[in-house]
């Protein structure tokens, strides 16, 4: 279940001057999780809900003009998991058996939680992918900030996405410099190397960590980021909630 | 064991958020009483650190491969507090930027990867401490066994959750999860061993402490750093 996390990037895509694209981020914050929550929090077999939870993420990708390329790359992560976990579940449920593959048998019972599960499980990632696509990360960062997400979880958040990539590129090149001496483990008890490689980029880090601390000091940091533009939220923040809102609730009460 | 959106019933969503709201609630109230300013870049670039660190791949037997939790590796530097709202912050930003693992399962993510391994392996490290001789053997025997046990919490827990959400039968996730991840555990132990001792080889001043390693205790002024 521990699947390699070769992150195939987030930030910004498709037009990114486009009306979603400059929405407040709360408002897409709250819009894009109200859509996971409705779409998770169905009882089985709900597909008219999963239906219209698809056709609003499909209506925000387009105004946003998020290729579909995109999404199926970022949103591909889940995919091994469904596979892994769910293809238990037809063998396993008991009830009216529809076929047999050799001695297991499969149920309709199974098949539809195993539809249940994969259909949420997208609904879910499709959401987070195209928050992460029409809001940069600093932008969710604020929201969050605003939406009273503690300082002090919201500025690690913040140094955290300002040099994940510049250690991401350190550790690649320290990969690169143990496969140049032939390093390739084929055992976990081999990865003590790794583990040593660890450690330098930790130390690394943690004086990247004080040096980054004594530059703010010298910008004349004292214990606040400035921020230059206050968050506003507009009548199209509201609308683009409210639309979303008045899509799916309706549909999630009766359903 | 990022586990996404839909595989957790509600109400085990919500259970499992509870605990975990309280242990990063806790370490977040406990931070604002005793934690230096000048320490959240360095917790903003263990965050970094840990993140980019969980792409260290390692093979585990028949072609699977495993990564570093860091869970524990972060209790020993950080102590069991900070240790949680650092994992709490990698989980969510994996959450939120790379779409791993779900928005509603976000609190059994953070419980299973980052609260059981920094409060487990940062309180027994802290009983350790009064009860056996302090020395390297016993430190890195304590952090290695912790780094370990972390993970095979994590998968118990992970399957204990899965199996109540009526998502995959219990007694058949549970042998198949711990079986991977006894392997993966120790490919974890190694990992946290060799970097812990050789933190301690080059850096032995980041360990010690009462316990809280060195980010809630020297505070980092400018004169000292320029006296160093």
């Amino acid at each position: 279940m521990s699947g390699a996390h070769d992150h195939a990037g987030g930030g910004p895509a498709g037009d990114l001057s486009s009306r979603v694209h400059r929405l407040d981020p709360r408002a897409k914050i709250v819009g894009l999780v109200a859509v996971t929550l409705v779409g998770v929090s169905t009882p089985i077999a709900a597909w008219e809900v999963w239906l219209a939870c698809g056709l609003v993420l499909a209506a925000v990708a387009a105004a946003g003009r998020v290729p579909a390329r995109v999404i199926w790359v970022r949103a591909r992560v889940v995919l091994p998991l469904v596979i892994l976990v769910a293809a238990f579940i037809p063998f396993f449920r008991g009830g009216e058996v529809v076929a047999s593959l050799g001695p297991l048998d499969v149920s309709r019972e199974g098949l539809e939680v195993l539809g249940s599960v994969a259909a949420k499980a997208t609904i879910g990632t499709v959401s987070a992918v195209l928050l992460g696509a029409i809001t940069s990360v600093p932008a969710i960062i604020r929201g969050l900030e605003t939406m009273r997400v503690p300082r002090l979880l919201t500025l690690i958040a913040a140094f955290m996405y300002r040099y994940l990539f510049v250690i991401a590129e350190e550790l690649r090149r320290m990969r690169s410099a143990l496969a140049s001496r032939a390093y390739r483990p084929r055992t976990a008890l081999q990865a003590a190397a790794l583990g040593r490689m660890a450690s330098a980029l930790f130390l690394r880090t943690f004086s990247r960590g004080e040096r980054i601390y004594l530059a703010m000091l010298a910008r004349g940091y004292s214990g606040r980021m400035p921020r230059l533009d206050p968050l506003r939220l507009a009548r199209a923040d509201a609308v683009f909630v409210g639309l979303i809102l008045l899509t799916l609730l309706p549909l999630r009460v009766i359903s | 064991m990022h586990i996404p959106d839909g595989f957790l019933d509600g109400s085990v969503a919500a259970a499992m958020a509870v605990p975990a709201v309280a242990a990063v609630g806790y370490g977040v109230h406990r931070a604002g009483r005793t934690l230096d300013d000048s320490k959240i870049p360095l917790l903003g670039v263990t965050a970094a650190f840990i993140f980019a660190a969980q792409m260290l791949n390692f093979p585990v037997a028949g072609g699977t491969s495993g990564h570093l939790m860091g869970g524990a590796l972060a209790a020993v530097l950080l102590g069991p507090w900070l240790a949680c709202i650092v994992m709490a912050v990698v989980v969510a930003g994996q959450a939120f930027v790379f779409a791993d693992g779900g928005i509603t399962a976000l609190g059994a993510n953070i419980f299973n990867m980052g609260v059981v391994g920094a409060l487990g392996v940062g309180l027994t490290m802290l009983l350790a401490r009064r009860i056996l001789p302090a020395n390297r053997t016993v430190f890195l025997s304590v952090a290695g066994a912790g780094a370990w046990a972390s993970v095979m919490l994590g998968a118990l827990l992970a399957s204990a959750q899965l199996g109540a959400s009526g998502t995959v039968p219990f007694a058949t996730v549970l042998p198949a999860m711990l079986g991977v991840h006894v392997l993966i555990g120790i490919g974890e132990a190694v990992i946290t061993v060799a970097a812990l001792s050789a933190v301690l080889a080059t850096r032995p001043d980041l360990i010690d402490g009462a316990g809280f390693g060195p980010i809630s205790t020297t505070p980092l002024t400018p004169a000292a750093e320029v006296a160093s």
